[in-house]
C-alpha cells in the first residue's frame, strides 16, 4: 500500500488496555446530534415507558436511521435541551428482535441480504458504516465497490483496535462473515496494525482461510487509519455510483451483535485518555451515560477541555452536552494553557515533542509530551517551510491552498486539490506561524461548494 | 523573571487603547512574547499545537550563525560587534516603523537579517554604510512588500548589493586583515581606512592562490563572516541538521557548482579556477548554507529548489570566472530569488498535474 505523510504526535495519557465497566447510571441523556447525526425525528412519547432497543429518534436526512434506547426507562422530551433523557433506567433483559410486518423500502431482488441490511439499519448496527471517501453514511441498500474494515485507531487517542479485538475475536470473524453475505462478489480489505502482536498473528491465522478477506497492513503513523486515505492506498479511487464503504472493529462487532443475536448495539467501548486525566484507560459504557460522572473523579487538572474524538480532529464537548453519543469513541481530556513560560523559546527543551528538530529532545527518543491547549507561539505569515506539505497525507500543498485561498482564487484552490484533503490536522500542528490551517481548508472547501457549485447538486 | 513581569505588568495600560504610548503596542507586545511565550489557545481542531514557532525558528539561524560571528570578532576585532549593533538599531527602527503605521506585530525575520547584513559586509566599512545599507535592505527587501514571508528578495543581499553599487570604492576596499595568534583581534578595534589589498578571489584572477589552510582557517581577507570555512561548515551543518536549512538547496547549490566546474575546466582549461579551491574560497559556503536557504525567498517546492539551487551555482562559477566581478554569490543569489515564483510555478503545474489525476 502506497502511503505518505504523516506524523505520530505523542501525548502523554495514552490509554491503558485496562478496561473499567461503569455502573449502571439512573438517568440517561441520549443527544439529538452527533457528529454526521441530527436525529430531528422523535418517535416517542413523553414519559412513554420504553423499552430497550426501541428507536427513540430518526435522522430524516440520513436513511431514518434510528437512535435506539440503549435500557429501559421513561422518555423525557423536555428534560435537557438537545437531548431525550431516559428516567429510572433499569436493567431489563433485552428481547431477541422481531422486524415489523411492513419493512419499507427494501429493494425488491436483495433478497434475504435485504432483510439482513434492514435488520441493521434497525438495530443501530448500519451507524458504523461510513463511505470512504466523504465519511458520510452510505446508502444501506447500495450496493459497494468494497469494504474496508479497519482494526486500527491511530488519533491520540480513540478506542484501541486490540483492547476491543482482544477478547471478541470469535464474534469478529463471525461478524466479517455476516458482512460477506452482505455482499455479492465484492473485496472486503482489511486493515492490520504493521506489528508482530499475539493479537495480529492470531487474526492473521484465523483469517487465513477467508479467501475473500484481502489483508493490508498499514505502519503506525497518523493518518493512516483514515479512511480516504486508505482507500487512495488502495487504489480505489473515488466514484460516486460505486462507493466505498469502510468500518471499524467496532462496526464489525456490532454486525455480529445484530445478526447473530437479534440485539441491538446497547454497549459502547470508548477510550478516556489524555494530559489531565489521572488514570487513563477504556471504559464500558452505553450512549447516553452521563459525561459528568465519567469525568468526576477522574481528570486530574483544572481548568481543562473535553474533546469528543483525539486531540487533532476532535471537537469540544460544549458543557450543554450531558451524555455520550453514539458514535463517539473516546474521550481526549486536555488541560487548558495557562501559564507563560519564562523566556519559552529560547529554552533547550529536552521534554518537548516536536515534528522538527529544534529541540534537545531530538537527540534521544523522544518521550510523550504533555500537550496543552496552547497554540504555543504568534501568528506570522506562511514563511513557505514546507513542513505542512511534508507532513500531508493526501500529497496536497497546504500552503499553496492557503494562499489561493487568501486571494480568494477560489478556482485554483479547487485545482490545487482542497478536496483531496482528508481534515487530519496535521498541516496545522506543524505550521511554525501557527496558521489555523485545517480550518481554513475545511472553510474553503465549503465555499467551493457553495460558490461554485451551488447549482449541480442533484441536477 | 518576577521583576520583568512586573514591569511588563505596570506599562501594559501605557501602551493599551487610551494610553500614552498607544502608538507603539507593537513594540510593547513584542517585548512582551519575547520574554513571556504568549498564553494564548487554540480555538479550533487540532487543539494540540507543535512547540516550534517562528521565533524558535529564527533562533536556530541566530544559534547557526554563532560561529561565524565568532570567527569574525576574532579575525577582525571588536568593530564587527559594532556593526552588529548598528545594523540591529537601524534594521530594528525600521521594523517597528513599519509595524506602528501598518498595525501588525512585529517579526522575528529583523533578528536574522540584522545579524547576518555585517557578516556579508567588508569588516572595515564605515559604521553609517552598515546603517544605510540594512535599513535600504529591510525597507525595499522586505517591508515594502508587506514584510516577513511575502518579500522576494533576501533583505540582507538587497542591502549589500545597494552599498555595492552606491559606494563601489568603499565595498571594494574596506577590508582589514585578520588578526592571528591566541586571541587574533579581540581586544582591538580595527579604524576605517585600513589595508586596502586583494581578497583570496580578486588576487585569484590574477594567478595567486591562497593556501587551502588559511581559507578553512579563515585567515585572508574577505567578508566578515565568510572566510571561516570551518566556522560556517559548522554552523551551517547545523542548520541543515534541525531542517531549518533545506539539504537540498546546500547540496544543490555547491553540487552544480562543482560539477560544471569540473566540466568547464576539461572544456576550456586555462580560463576556469580550481574547482575545490573555489568551493572554499569567497561567499559561496556562507552563501549555500545561510543565504539560498532562506525559506521565504527559495522556492516552496522541492523540484523548484533543485532548479534554484543548481541557478545559483552556475551563475556563481560563470561569474567569477567570465565576469569582471571577482565574487558572484550575491548576485547569483538574488538572480535566484527573482526565478524562485516562477520554479515554483513550474514545479506546482506539474505537481497539480499529476494530483489532478487522483481520486
Amino acid at each position: 500500500m502506497k502511503l505518505r505523510g504523516g506524523y505520530n504526535v505523542r501525548i502523554t495519557g495514552r490509554p491503558s488496555g485496562a478496561v473499567e465497566v461503569l455502573p449502571e447510571p439512573d438517568t440517561l441523556y441520549l443527544p439529538l446530534r452527533s457528529r454526521r447525526f441530527n436525529f430531528s425525528e422523535v418517535c416517542v412519547e413523553e414519559g412513554e415507558r420504553l423499552s430497550p432497543g426501541q428507536a427513540i429518534a430518526r435522522d430524516p436526512q440520513n436513511y431514518s436511521v434510528p437512535l435506539i434506547a440503549p435500557r429501559a426507562g421513561v422518555a423525557r422530551l423536555n428534560a435537557a435541551e438537545g437531548h431525550v433523557v431516559l428516567e429510572d433506567v433499569t436493567k431489563i433483559p433485552e428481547e431477541p428482535y422481531h422486524p415489523s410486518e411492513d419493512i419499507p423500502h427494501v429493494p425488491k431482488g436483495l433478497g434475504s441480504a435485504g432483510m439482513k441490511r434492514h435488520k441493521l439499519l434497525e438495530l443501530g448496527a448500519w451507524q458504523f458504516f461510513c463511505d470512504a471517501h466523504s465519511g458520510a453514511l452510505p446508502d444501506p441498500f447500495g450496493t459497494p465497490r468494497a469494504v474496508i474494515v479497519s482494526t486500527v485507531h491511530l488519533e491520540p487517542f480513540l478506542l484501541r483496535g486490540d483492547v476491543q479485538l482482544s477478547k471478541r475475536l470469535v464474534s469478529f470473524t463471525r461478524g466479517l462473515e455476516h458482512l460477506q453475505a452482505l455482499l455479492e462478489y465484492q473485496p472486503i480489505h482489511l486493515i492490520l496494525p504493521k506489528v508482530d502482536s499475539d493479537l495480529a498473528s492470531k487474526v492473521r491465522e484465523t483469517l487465513r482461510g477467508y479467501a475473500w478477506v484481502s489483508i493490508a497492513h498499514i505502519p503506525l503513523r497518523y493518518p493512516f487509519d483514515n479512511f480516504a486515505v486508505l482507500a487512495r492506498g488502495l487504489g480505489l479511487k473515488y466514484d460516486p455510483d460505486e462507493p466505498v464503504w469502510a468500518l471499524n472493529a467496532e462496526g464489525v462487532l456490532a454486525i455480529d451483535r445484530a445478526l447473530t443475536l437479534s440485539r441491538p448495539c446497547t454497549v459502547k467501548l470508548i477510550s478516556l485518555g489524555g494530559p489531565a486525566i489521572e488514570d487513563p484507560k477504556h471504559l464500558k459504557a452505553m450512549p447516553g451515560y452521563p459525561l459528568r460522572i465519567i469525568l468526576d473523579s477522574r481528570t486530574s487538572s483544572d481548568p481543562f477541555r473535553v474533546l469528543n474524538g483525539g486531540g487533532l480532529t476532535g471537537e469540544v464537548v460544549e458543557p450543554s452536552q450531558l451524555g455520550l453519543d453514539a458514535e463517539c469513541s473516546g474521550l481526549t481530556v486536555l488541560p487548558e494553557h495557562s501559564d507563560r513560560e519564562f523566556l519559552g523559546f529560547a529554552r533547550p527543551g529536552a521534554d518537548r515533542r516536536s515534528y522538527s528538530r529544534c529541540f534537545l529532545s531530538s537527540l534521544r527518543v523522544p518521550p510523550a509530551e504533555r500537550f496543552t491547549t496552547g497554540v504555543r507561539g504568534e501568528h506570522r505569515p506562511c514563511i513557505s517551510c514546507g513542513f505542512c506539505e511534508e507532513v500531508c497525507p493526501s500529497g496536497i500543498m497546504p500552503h499553496l491552498i492557503h494562499k489561493l485561498l487568501y486571494e480568494d482564487a477560489l478556482e485554483e484552490a479547487e485545482r490545487a486539490r482542497i478536496d483531496l484533503c482528508v481534515e487530519c490536522g496535521l498541516c496545522s500542528f506543524v505550521c511554525p506561524s501557527k496558521i489555523d490551517l485545517r480550518r481554513e481548508l475545511i472553510d474553503g472547501k465549503g465555499t467551493i461548494q457553495e460558490e461554485l457549485h451551488a447549482g449541480e447538486v442533484e441536477a | 523573571m518576577k521583576l520583568i513581569r512586573g514591569v511588563l505588568d505596570g506599562a501594559r495600560p501605557l501602551f493599551e487603547e487610551g494610553g500614552a504610548l498607544k502608538l507603539l503596542k507593537p513594540v510593547f507586545e513584542a517585548t512582551d512574547n519575547f520574554f513571556f511565550a504568549p498564553g494564548s489557545r487554540t480555538h479550533h481542531a487540532p487543539h494540540i499545537r507543535d512547540p516550534l514557532d517562528l521565533k524558535r525558528f529564527m533562533s536556530m539561524v541566530i544559534v547557526g550563525l554563532v560561529p561565524c560571528v565568532v570567527a569574525a570578532v576574532y579575525f577582525f576585532g571588536l568593530r564587527m560587534l559594532a556593526m552588529i549593533v548598528v545594523s540591529y538599531a537601524a534594521g530594528g527602527i525600521v521594523e517597528v516603523v513599519f509595524a506602528v503605521v501598518r498595525r501588525k506585530q512585529i517579526n522575528e525575520g529583523f533578528l536574522v537579517t540584522g545579524l547576518m547584513f555585517p557578516l556579508i559586509l567588508p569588516p572595515g566599512l564605515p559604521l553609517w554604510m552598515v546603517a544605510v545599507g540594512v535599513a535600504f535592505g529591510v525597507l525595499v527587501g522586505k517591508e515594502i512588500f508587506g514584510g516577513t514571508g511575502r518579500n522576494l528578495f533576501n533583505p540582507a543581499l538587497v542591502g549589500r548589493c545597494f552599498l555595492a553599487l552606491a559606494y563601489p570604492s568603499k565595498m571594494a576596499a574596506s577590508w582589514i586583515t585578520p588578526g592571528g595568534g591566541l586571541f587574533g583581534r579581540l581586544g582591538e578595534y580595527v579604524n576605517v581606512d585600513a589595508i586596502t589589498s586583494a581578497t583570496p578571489l580578486s588576487a585569484a584572477k590574477n594567478g595567486v592562490f591562497a593556501s587551502v589552510g588559511d581559507l578553512l582557517w579563515g585567515n585572508v581577507l574577505g567578508s566578515a563572516g565568510e572566510t571561516c570555512v570551518i566556522a560556517i561548515i559548522a554552523g551551517g551543518l547545523f542548520l541543515v541538521v534541525t531542517r531549518i536549512a533545506n539539504w537540498r538547496t546546500v547540496v544543490g547549490v555547491l553540487g552544480s557548482f562543482a560539477l560544471l566546474g569540473f566540466v568547464l575546466r576539461y572544456v576550456a582549461p586555462g580560463s576556469f579556477g580550481p574547482v575545490g579551491w573555489h568551493l572554499l574560497a569567497g561567499g559561496l559556503l556562507f552563501g549555500a548554507f545561510f543565504m539560498a536557504t532562506d525559506p521565504v525567498t527559495s522556492p516552496v517546492t522541492n523540484g523548484g529548489k533543485w532548479a534554484y539551487a543548481a541557478l545559483i551555482g552556475v551563475v556563481t562559477l560563470l561569474i567569477r570566472n567570465l565576469a569582471g566581478y571577482d565574487e558572484g554569490m550575491m548576485f547569483a543569489i538574488l538572480l535566484g530569488n527573482i526565478a524562485a515564483p516562477v520554479l515554483d510555478e513550474l514545479a506546482i503545474r506539474y505537481r497539480l498535474r499529476r494530483l489532478g489525476a487522483t481520486r
